[in-house]
C-alpha cells in the first residue's frame, strides 16, 4: 500500500471533497491561511507515506486509544494511512522476534528519513530495567531508535515531559524524550490524553511543507497551542465579573459560571481543548462541568492538587514559572538544523536480565 | 439531553447593539476587496471565519448584511456542509460540520464557483469508466 494518499482513501469510501474539506478545516485549526487548506489537500493526497516507527514506552496507551477510538474512524484514521506505520505494538499483528525484525528493517531501510513516534516516559533508575521490550530497556531502544530518525514526535505527557510516572516521588527515575535526545528536531504533543487532531496536524505539515510546524518553548506546536484554555473558555465572561462556582452542586455551578475557585487550571494551561473539544466536537471538561487538570504541562500531577484554586487569580505566571522550572530539561528549545550531532551513541545493546530486575 | 438546556444567563449585557464587538463591518470592505481581485485576475479567495473574534451575533450580523443569493449547494461529506451563494455573486458562505452535526469549521469564499463544488478530473475520469462500464452492458 504505498500509493498517494488519495488512492488509499478513496478505496476506504473517503471522498475527495470529504478529504478537502477535512483538510480545510484542519487547516483553519491550525490558524494558517484558508489556502492552505487546499494546498495540504494537494500534497498530502499525492504525498509518498513516510515511514513512522512508534514506540511505546512506560505508558497506560490511553495515547494510542485516544487515536484509534476517537469518533469519526475513518477521517482521524487517516493518520495512519497519511504513513507508512511500520512498528506499532498495540497495532500490528507480528509479535516477538518477527516484530523487532520488522523494526530494524524500517530503520535500515529507513535511516535518516523515517518520523519516530514515542509515547510514554522512559525510567532510568536500575539500569533502566523498569520498562524493557525484549529484554533491552527503553532507554537503549530509544537512542538505538532516534539515531536514524528524522525527527521525533514526544506523543501524550509522559513522552514529552515525563507525566504521570515522574509524579512524586518518581519511583521509576522516569525522564521524558527530550532529557535524553538532544540532537533531533522534537515536537511535544502533550496532553493526558493528548488531542488526537493535533498529530494529523503535526503530520499534515510535514508532508505539506516538509518540516515541522513552528513550536513554543516547551517544544509544543503553536498552531494548538498557542493560547490558555482560559483565553478561550466560554465561561470566561463569568470569570471576568467575578461569577465563581463554590461548590459543584451550587447555584453558581447550575448557572454553569466560572470553575476556578474550584481548582481549574485552565489560566496556566496552553491546550487547544476548549476550541477543538473532544469526543467529536461533543463538549470538553469544562463545559461538563470539572476544572481543567493543566494536564498537557510539564509536572501537573504535582500543581498542588486538582480541587485546589490557583493561588492567585491576577497572578498565572507564578505555577508557570515553578513548572518551567521543574521541567528544565523538557523546555529546551528546539534547534534544528544546526544541532551538534552527539557523537557514539551506543549500537550495540546491553540485553537487561532478570538479575538486573532484582538488583 | 442538549447542552442549551444547561442554563448560562450573561448578566449586565454591556452597552450597545447585544453581543456585537465592532468586528464584522471591517470585514465587509475585505469581502469587497476580495470580489474586486476575483473580477480582476480571477483569483479566489477565502476568510476563515473561527480564525477571527466574532461572536455569534457579529455572524449573525454579517450574514444578515451579504443576504441569501440564488444557490444553496449541500454536501454530504463526513457530516453536511453547505456552500451558499450570498445576495453578492462571487460570495459564498461556506459552512463545515461533523458527523455530530457541530460546525467545525466557518468561511467566507470569494470564487465564481468554490473549488469543493467542482468535480476533480481524477473523479470524471472515474466516471467516465463507470459509463463505459453501462454502456458495454447494454
Ligand atoms: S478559570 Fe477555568 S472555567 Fe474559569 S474561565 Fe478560566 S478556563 Fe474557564
Ligand atoms: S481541559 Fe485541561 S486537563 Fe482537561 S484535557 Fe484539556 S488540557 Fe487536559
Amino acid at each position: 500500500m504505498q500509493g498517494p494518499l488519495i488512492d488509499t482513501l478513496a478505496r476506504q469510501g473517503v471522498s475527495r471533497r470529504t478529504f478537502l474539506k477535512y483538510c480545510a478545516t484542519l487547516a483553519s485549526m491550525m490558524a494558517l491561511p484558508p489556502a492552505a487548506g487546499l494546498a495540504m489537500a494537494e500534497a498530502m493526497a499525492a504525498a509518498r507515506r513516510p515511514s513512522v516507527i512508534w514506540l511505546p514506552f512506560q505508558e497506560c496507551t490511553g495515547c494510542t486509544e485516544s487515536f484509534t477510538r476517537s469518533h469519526s474512524p475513518t477521517l482521524e484514521g487517516m493518520i495512519f494511512d497519511m504513513i507508512s506505520l511500520d512498528y506499532q505494538e498495540t497495532l500490528m499483528a507480528a509479535a516477538g522476534h518477527q516484530a523487532e525484525e520488522a523494526r530494524h528493517t524500517a530503520m535500515r531501510d529507513n535511516a535518516g528519513k523515517y518520523l519516530l513516534v514515542i509515547d510514554g516516559s522512559i525510567p532510568l533508575d536500575q539500569g533502566g530495567a523498569y520498562s524493557c521490550i525484549g529484554g533491552r530497556s527503553n532507554l537503549d531502544i530509544l537512542k538505538e531508535a532516534a539515531e536514524g530518525a528524522a525527527a521525533i514526535i514526544a506523543m501524550g505527557t509522559c513522552a514529552a515531559y515525563g507525566g504521570i510516572p515522574k509524579a512524586n516521588p518518581n519511583p521509576t527515575g522516569a525522564v521524558s524524550v527530550s532529557d535524553i535526545v538532544k540532537d533531533k528536531p522534537i515536537v511535544n504533543i502533550p496532553g493526558c490524553p493528548p488531542i488526537p487532531v493535533v498529530m494529523t496536524g503535526v503530520l499534515a505539515h510535514y508532508l505539506t511543507f516538509g518540516s515541522l510546524p513552528e513550536l513554543d518553548d516547551k517544544g509544543r506546536p503553536k498552531a494548538f497551542f498557542g493560547e490558555t484554555i482560559h483565553d478561550r473558555c466560554y465561561r470566561r465572561p463569568f470569570y471576568d465579573q467575578g461569577k465563581f462556582a463554590k461548590t459543584f452542586d451550587d447555584e453558581g455551578a447550575r448557572r454553569g459560571w466560572c470553575l476556578f475557585e474550584l481548582g481549574c487550571k485552565g489560566p496556566v494551561t496552553y491546550n487547544a481543548c476548549a476550541t477543538v473539544k473532544w469526543n467529536g466536537g461533543t463538549s470538553w471538561p469544562v463545559e461538563s462541568g470539572h476544572g481543567c487538570l493543566g494536564c498537557s504541562e510539564p509536572d501537573f500531577w504535582d500543581a498542588g492538587g486538582f480541587y485546589k484554586a490557583l493561588s492567585l487569580p491576577a497572578d498565572p505566571l507564578k505555577f508557570a514559572a515553578a513548572a518551567a522550572v521543574v521541567g528544565t530539561g523538557a523546555g529546551v528549545a528546539i534547534g534544528f538544523a544546526n544541532r551538534s550531532k552527539k557523537g557514539g551513541a551506543k549500537s550495540a545493546h546491553e540485553t537487561t536480565t532478570l538479575d538486573d530486575l532484582e538488583k | 439531553m442538549k447542552l442549551d438546556v444547561i442554563p448560562i444567563h450573561v448578566a449586565d449585557q454591556p452597552p450597545g447593539e447585544p453581543g456585537l464587538s465592532g468586528n464584522a463591518p471591517p470585514l465587509l470592505r475585505e469581502v469587497a476587496e476580495q470580489v474586486r481581485r476575483l473580477l480582476e485576475s480571477g483569483e479566489p479567495s477565502a476568510i476563515d471565519l473561527s480564525a477571527l473574534p466574532l461572536t455569534p451575533a457579529d455572524l449573525d450580523w454579517l450574514q444578515e448584511k451579504l443576504g441569501a443569493g440564488e444557490i444553496a449547494v449541500t454536501l454530504q461529506a463526513s457530516g453536511e456542509s453547505t456552500l451558499n451563494e450570498t445576495a453578492c455573486p462571487g460570495v459564498w458562505w461556506v459552512t463545515h460540520r461533523n458527523e455530530q452535526g457541530v460546525v467545525t469549521s466557518q468561511f467566507i469564499e470569494v470564487a465564481f464557483v468554490p473549488e469543493l463544488v467542482k468535480a476533480h478530473p481524477a473523479d470524471v475520469a472515474i466516471g467516465l469508466e463507470t459509463l463505459e462500464l453501462l454502456i458495454s452492458d447494454l
